[in-house]
């Protein structure tokens, strides 16, 4: 179903390719359509007329510069507009600060607040946690489980019941550069929570306070938004749960709500799965196609056949070479999930592991890949015990991380193989890769 | 719960009433095409809006000129056509949209609603009303489906009944666990939950406590155990021990994990629960549906559970996800208190939702 969304905007699209005066017909349809991926995705009703509104008035009123087709023209009001609505990168500070997270029951908050404590550690500052969530039970248990894995302090009493009496002895306590208080979770209705966390941020002269979002939160995001930001004035907003299939489209509404960006994205379990907010892949995530920007900025031109040989990896020569260019493409194009759900595969099943892999992941991959020998990326049989340990050691990854990489590039390769099978495909996906659309 | 859904519901309802209440007195050339007989009472209109070009179509249009005179004139009756509603459904498609009510599911709602009332023939002089919300009322029951009482459900099934909680990250499994237990005990049963949730750190603290508070035995491994293992020596307890139902918390887990999805299928050969009871939020949007959908899949569900509807009052992912799925829903999550949980009633909230005004 979210497939086919995918594929009807891009319909969408093509009818506008070659086209050089935009056609009423075919933004109407197009809007319908990006209407359509939106709600979806949870973007907020309301916001998603106006965002449709706007965009059919700038494609119709405005004139395409000279040299620009109708659909580029197009592409690149849709993709601004979306930008908008998205905000844009938050910077964090490194420095002395407290931070104070707020959200919603289940939200994700002390498992981010994990995540975060992990990042400025790895920054080199001194972090400590204080744990204010004193009614869920075995809170603080989890937080200083999680704080003893990453190494930094953490300060709670699961007896106490009173969260400000914590936060003031925590304050006291803790002497850390980065102090990050985890509150427990309330929702806007509670008033007597609220009033708490009120509370919390006047005693602590929190310099941040970020709201943690659920990625499948619906329209409910912006209500609720509104009202953690009439109490605390949110400064920046952490999408989690992005390894799940939700888009994160209701925390569109917090962003509009509070005016505050998106600071960071919470993607697995780990204490090392947070990543930076990219606007770009969000928004290509939200319409579950490929990545607009690159579609708008004519990326498609920059892969080459140089780039990325299809021939070669179809006919079975699929080297770490070639598997070392794809990630690069990878991350020009958005994820390899979104890259090959472009593709005409007919339905062909990709299998689940060779697209399961996060950005944060081909990072690494790619980090490794630079400790090889030029022999060793044309011809991966080679790799045997003890290349496998020096390439380790050169890009500071473990044996199992190197490892790790061997078998992926082996499962794409045998993914690649598996496509050649798919006969038809295969022309199909060699004229496809040239040109993303 | 449904309130906003309530009111909107209300005002679509009485928005379908005027325009087809109106529908007689219209004037005859004011609507072309609309309109057919100047001089009868009622008028009906065909369902192509192509017909609307010229005047000479008439006996072209889909139920033909001569039924409608047949219609109008021997049985006193006129047609609702896809037209006279489209206004009224597309208001009540952004309703539905707003509460949270996913795309399919309200996609669903809305041609059982069309299917219903299109074509459909109404003596003139009967109630607009009654037909309206006869089919609002049977297009959301056939959504939300017939419900399950879940003390029922245990006094006809071989104790120990074995129910399994499953469902993504922090929609609130645990919390549930102890609600439900809560209510079973209540209703004089005993209970014996298994801490299956051996992945977050403090799940088995927080489950601990939940037992300890309410006075039910709770059997917990150590953190990162097999949690199959936990919930077998679970249901080895309460067999042991004459124990009534055996509620298993597993780990949230997403459904685009495979092995942690494989991991439960596991545990429900080990256990082979009687109920799998899905628990999903109300607040979430559209990947309720999705998501649900894969659980369903994969390890299967037998009834939903719907928590936080005290955040979210509109509770729209109730009707997606058992739309989606086609299981009952047993309970709602109110708040955070042990008692704050109410079996659902499929038949009891459409009453209510189509009562009388907002």
């Amino acid at each position: 179903m979210l497939g086919n969304l995918g594929t009807n905007l891009k319909d969408a699209l093509k009818k506008l390719a070659g086209k050089t005066v935009i056609d009423r017909v075919a933004v109407e349809e197009l809007v319908k359509d990006l209407q359509r991926a939106l709600l979806q995705a949870d973007v907020n009703v309301k916001q998603v007329m106006q965002l449709s509104q706007t965009i059919k008035k700038r494609s119709l009123e405005e004139e395409p510069p000279k040299g620009v087709t109708a659909r580029e023209h197009v592409l690149k009001i849709v993709y601004e507009e979306l930008v908008h609505l998205v905000g844009g990168k938050v910077d964090v500070q490194l420095g002395r600060q407290t931070i104070l997270m707020a959200g919603l029951q289940g939200s994700g908050k002390t498992t981010t607040t994990a995540k975060i404590a992990r990042y400025f550690k790895k920054k080199g500052l001194r972090v400590g946690v204080i744990c204010a969530d004193t009614f869920r039970p075995g809170a603080y248990t989890q937080i200083k489980t999680l704080c003893d894995r990453v190494q930094v302090n953490c300060f709670g009493n699961p007896k106490e019941t009173d969260a400000r009496k914590i936060v003031a002895e925590g304050l006291q306590h803790l002497k850390d550069e980065v102090i990050i208080v985890d509150t427990q979770g309330r929702h806007a209705l509670e008033d007597e929570l609220i009033q708490e966390i009120i509370d919390l941020n006047e005693m602590t002269h929190a310099t941040h306070r970020w709201l943690v979002l659920d990625a499948a939160l619906g329209q409910q995001a912006r209500e609720q938004a509104r009202r953690f930001h009439e109490a605390v004035q949110i400064d920046g907003v952490i999408i989690t749960k992005m390894d799940g299939t939700a888009k994160g489209g209701g925390a569109l509404s917090a962003v509009s709500e509070t005016g505050a960006g998106i600071v960071f994205i919470g993607a697995g379990e780990t204490v090392e799965d947070l990543e930076w907010f990219d606007p770009d892949s969000f928004i290509s995530r939200l319409l579950g196609m490929g990545d607009l920007k690159a579609l708008a900025e004519k990326v498609q031109e920059s892969i080459k056949e140089e780039d990325i040989d299809v021939n070669a990896m179809l006919s079975g020569k699929f080297t770490l070479r070639d598997m070392y260019k794809q990630l690069e493409a990878v991350n020009k194009m958005g994820p390899l999930k979104q890259v090959l759900s472009m593709l005409p595969l007919g339905g062909m099943e990709v299998p689940e592991g060779a697209i399961d892999v996060t950005s944060t992941k081909m990072e690494r991959y790619r980090i490794i890949m630079d400790s090889m020998t030029s022999k060793e990326l044309d011809d991966p049989t080679v790799l045997n015990g003890s290349r496998v340990q020096r390439i380790a050691m050169g890009a500071g990854a473990t044996l199992e991380e190197v490892r790790e990489l061997i078998k992926y590039y082996k499962m794409m390769k045998r993914t690649f193989k598996n496509l050649k099978g798919g006969e038809k495909g295969m022309q199909r996906l060699m004229k496809k890769f040239g040109r993303f659309s | 719960m449904f309130k906003a859904l309530k009111e909107k519901l209300f005002s679509v309802r009485q928005r379908l009433e005027t325009t087809i209440s109106e529908q007689p007195a219209e004037e005859p050339v004011a609507a072309p095409a609309v309109q057919e007989l100047p001089d009868s009472p009622a008028v009906e209109q065909a369902p192509q809006p192509a017909a609307q070009a010229d005047e000479g179509a008439k006996e072209k249009k889909a139920p033909g000129f001569a039924q409608k005179v047949v219609s109008l004139v021997r049985d006193r009756e006129f047609i609702i056509s896809d037209k006279d509603i489209e206004d009224s459904l597309s208001d009540l498609e952004i309703g539905l949209l707003e509460s949270d009510v996913a795309f399919s599911a309200t996609d669903a709602i809305l041609s059982k609603v069309r299917e219903d009332l299109t074509g459909s023939k109404r003596k003139i002089g009967t109630s607009v009303d009654s037909v309206i919300t006869n089919a609002l009322s049977e297009a959301l029951l056939s959504v939300l489906g017939e419900g399950v009482n879940i003390l029922d459900f245990i006094a006809s099934h071989e104790k120990p009944v074995k129910i399994l909680f499953t469902g993504v990250n922090g929609t609130g499994k645990t919390t549930s666990v102890a609600k439900v237990a809560n209510y079973l005990t209540k209703n004089g049963l005993t209970v014996a939950i298994g801490a299956g949730d051996t992945f977050r750190a403090g799940a088995i603290e927080q489950i601990d406590v939940h037992g300890e508070r309410l006075g039910i035995k709770v059997i917990q491994h150590q953190e990162g155990s097999d949690p199959s293992a936990v919930l077998f020596d679970t249901v080895q307890y309460a067999k042991a021990h004459n124990v009534d139902v055996v509620l298993g918390d597993t780990a949230g887990r997403f459904h685009n994990r495979v092995n942690l999805m494989n991991q439960l299928s596991k545990i429900r050969r080990v256990i082979q629960p009687d109920m799998i009871v899905y628990v999903d939020e109300a607040v979430a949007g559209n990947d309720a549906v999705i998501r649900a959908e894969e659980f369903s899949k994969s390890v299967g569900m037998d009834a939903v559970m719907l928590t936080k509807v005290d955040m979210d009052p509109k509770g729209g992912a109730a009707i997606s996800i058992v739309q989606a799925v086609g299981k009952p829903l047993i309970f709602i999550g109110v708040g955070q208190g042990y008692d704050d949980i109410m079996p659902f009633e499929p038949k009891a909230i459409v009453a209510d939702l189509l009562a009388g005004e907002a």
